[in-house]
């Protein structure tokens, strides 16, 4: 009797849910010739929580709540995003200090969410020292973030119409002790990734993501400027008040994890640039619009719809509200960065090896609460 | 006059065979205490270092200064029930950590300490062919490893039993190459060049300072012995879960550990003894030991260090380094050696 078999020559391997170089929920189908990927399928949805639904079941001024805990490392951009869209389908203009106060949060949430990725970015190469540090840059931050808000990480900071509380003395001088010592501190914490030379081979032609290639995947933010596309809605379409200061955006042609990793680096440079313009620039006034004050919060109406693009660390972040007149809107969807992000790994993680598919997948910058939402 | 001399005096009564067996036995667990309280030191040391590292405390709750820490993790493993993964292959499952540990435990009784005032040393072989024994013995370390790796009926422990192996033949050969270099050289001054004890003393130059090179190629495959970043491609943290101890738990997991610490001590131990002369220093008679131990605590810190702020090598890359950088680099080694005795520096 001679019956073969078919050999099989692959191997499947299951990447998460639970693996320490997913950032959260992340499930990778391998499929590896020794150690070689040769096809790589994600799969998402272990952190769904529905919050596209929620909003739609919530007043306007609560379905904020839901946005926080989306990019939960960013939270203050996606208040921002989420804000972008709302005023717009609500005609509530906040006043002029109110959008200079969220210029200055978005901008702060930004470098903390770029610190956040170049720490795990370390773990993932196999560095441990580099997380402490960044998160000990962080924590400044986060307590920036607690002074103005009360709250480290889901802020719930921005409100319709304004933001919830004004800017005191106490957070300006915080602020401005912040942006003067940490281009400096930022600095020493990189030296320790660009000046080694084995973190810059396991980054340097590593992951090319193609201008073409990632324009069709509709990939957005320091991954598609890592491409060499000149790209950022700060620039394309200013919101806030990013027309009224001067930045530059970063942008590599080296297209791989090290150009990445580089525009990240320079983006956090140009916050600073764009807070210490800023802090200088906030006008006297009222913090917010009294057209939608707090007990009337509940009662604003919408009609029509509206679509509000910002850009969030990860990359463009739209949000879409239709609103049917009454005082909850009618649907709610988000245009997720990192889920668009996401979805071309599938391209990069072909015939690469393990250890790249875990450099590649670290330089999309992966929050699990915004691919999955 | 050492310790095993001392215990055969006490012992005497019982007859020649019998107190020598007996003071064999003896010494061997002293030397087995040394090990295991060198691996516990090793690491607290570990966490308190890396905490300063990284701008924490460290341990501090669990004793004065945390240093009972180790004791509680010890026994917080052992108290850990045994998960074992179906499918396994259990004899060679099972046996994989004792390997590890013993491999190294084996390899503490043959380091060369140097003598310390009335105690003498420690050493408890002294065999003619001690350079021999201990690489014998610590080849014997990957094989727990491999065994780890492939009886575990998991797909990350394969492939990191895989790289492991991987690793393992490319910085062996010139490992072994740089001991060549080693043996040519101290068999200038001695007629026993495989006797650990007349490496050391033959070392009135440091074998570092003669061979710059071959102690760079050795350090690297201590390194890589050791498994720990950048060349900890066996276990592969982020990218294979814990790579061939994945399936392993409570004191097994325990034992792995414990392997990790001891081998970068020990692989310290082998440097500073081929290479920075072991226990020789001012006073070399009476505290020949700290000197040992003051260069391998060194070393260590330099080891740890590297260990903290390295990312890992790609496997690919690391066996390229190893034939293709690693491999020449031993065989010039070899020709700067025999240069040097042909002119008579050493």
């Amino acid at each position: 009797m001679e019956t073969t078999k078919p050999v099989n020559k692959y191997v499947e391997l299951n990447m998460g849910p639970q693996h320490p170089s997913t950032h959260g929920v992340l499930r990778l189908k391998l499929l590896l010739d020794g150690e070689t990927v040769k096809r790589v399928e994600p799969v998402i949805g272990y952190l769904h929580r529905n919050a596209e639904k929620i909003c739609e079941l919530d007043y306007y001024c609560d379905s904020l709540l839901y946005f926080d805990r989306m990019d939960y490392v960013n939270s203050l951009s996606m208040e921002a995003g989420f804000l972008e869209a709302a005023e717009k389908l609500l005609g509530i203009e906040p006043p002029e200090r109110a959008k200079w106060i969220r210029t200055i949060m978005a901008e702060l949430s930004r470098i903390a969410s770029h610190l956040v990725w170049a720490g795990a970015y370390g773990l993932d190469l196999g560095m441990l020292t580099p997380f402490f540090y960044v998160f000990d840059l962080r924590e400044q931050l986060l307590n920036i973030f607690t002074e103005a808000s009360g709250s480290r990480l889901l802020t719930n900071y921005m409100s319709i119409g304004g933001v919830y509380q004004d800017f005191n003395d106490k957070i300006i001088y915080m602020i401005k002790d912040f942006i003067n010592s940490f281009p400096k501190k930022l600095e020493e914490v990189f030296n320790l990734f660009v000046k080694n030379d084995i973190f810059i081979s396991r980054t340097k032609g590593i992951g090319i993501l193609e201008k073409d290639v990632a324009i069709s995947y509709g990939v957005t933010g320091p991954m598609l400027r890592g491409s060499g596309v000149d790209y950022d809605v700060r620039k394309a379409e200013p919101y806030l008040m990013y027309d009224k200061v001067n930045f530059d955006i970063p942008v590599s042609y080296a297209k791989d994890c090290l150009g990445r990793f580089l525009v990240r680096y320079e983006e956090m440079r140009q916050s600073v640039k764009i807070v210490k313009q800023a802090i200088n620039k906030i006008p006297d006034g009222p913090y917010f619009n009294p057209k939608a004050k707090k007990s009337l919060m509940i009662r604003l109406r919408g009609e029509g719809e509206a679509y509000g693009r910002t850009e969030s660390s990860k990359g463009e972040f739209g949000v879409y509200l239709v609103g049917d007149g009454t005082v909850k809107p009618y649907r709610v969807r988000v245009r997720s960065p990192t889920f668009k992000n996401l979805s071309v790994l599938r391209e990069l993680g072909k015939d690469v090896m393990i250890a790249d598919l875990v450099a590649i997948s670290g330089s999309i910058d992966l929050v699990f609460g915004e691919v999955d939402r | 006059m050492n310790i095993l001399n001392r215990i055969q005096g006490i012992l005497s009564p019982l007859g020649h065979d019998l107190s020598f067996a007996g003071a064999y036995l003896i010494e061997t667990l002293i030397a087995l205490i040394f090990a295991v309280t060198v691996v516990a030191g090793m690491v607290y040391f570990f966490r308190k270092y890396m905490a300063r590292v990284q701008n924490r405390i460290g341990p501090n709750r669990v004793g004065k200064f945390g240093v009972l820490q180790v004791m509680a993790d010890g026994l917080k493993l052992m108290q850990k029930e045994s998960i074992f993964p179906d499918g396994r292959d259990d004899l060679p499952y099972k046996i994989a950590p004792i390997i590890v540990f013993l491999g190294l435990i084996l390899a503490f009784i043959i380091v060369p300490y140097s003598n310390l005032y009335w105690f003498g040393s420690l050493t408890v072989t002294h065999s003619n062919v001690g350079i021999i024994l201990i690489f014998a013995i610590l080849a014997i370390m990957p094989i727990g490893e491999i065994f780890a790796g492939i009886s575990s009926n998991n797909k990350y422990a394969m492939l990191g039993a895989l790289r492991a192996v991987a690793k393992d033949i490319s910085f062996e050969v010139p490992m072994m190459l740089s001991i060549l270099a080693i043996i040519m050289i101290a068999s200038v001054n001695t007629s026993q060049p495989l006797n650990l004890q007349n490496i050391v003393s033959v070392q009135n130059i440091p074998f570092g300072i003669l061979e710059p090179i071959g102690l760079f190629i050795f350090f690297i495959s201590m390194i890589a012995r050791a498994s720990y970043s950048p060349f900890d491609m066996g276990e592969s943290d982020s990218e294979l879960v814990t790579g061939d101890t994945t399936e392993y738990g409570g004191l097994r997991f325990g034992l792995f550990y414990m392997g990790l610490f001891g081998t970068i001590f020990l692989g310290s131990m082998l440097v500073s003894v081929l290479y920075l002369g072991g226990g020789s220093g001012p006073y070399e008679s009476s505290i020949g030991f700290i000197w040992f131990l003051i260069k391998t605590i060194v070393l260590v810190v330099i080891s740890l260090t590297v260990w903290l702020s390295m990312p890992r090598v790609r496997i690919d890359k690391f066996v390229n380094f190893g034939w293709k950088i690693l491999l020449p680099l031993s065989f010039i080694n070899l020709v700067i050696t025999g240069i040097i005795i042909l002119g008579g520096i050493a």
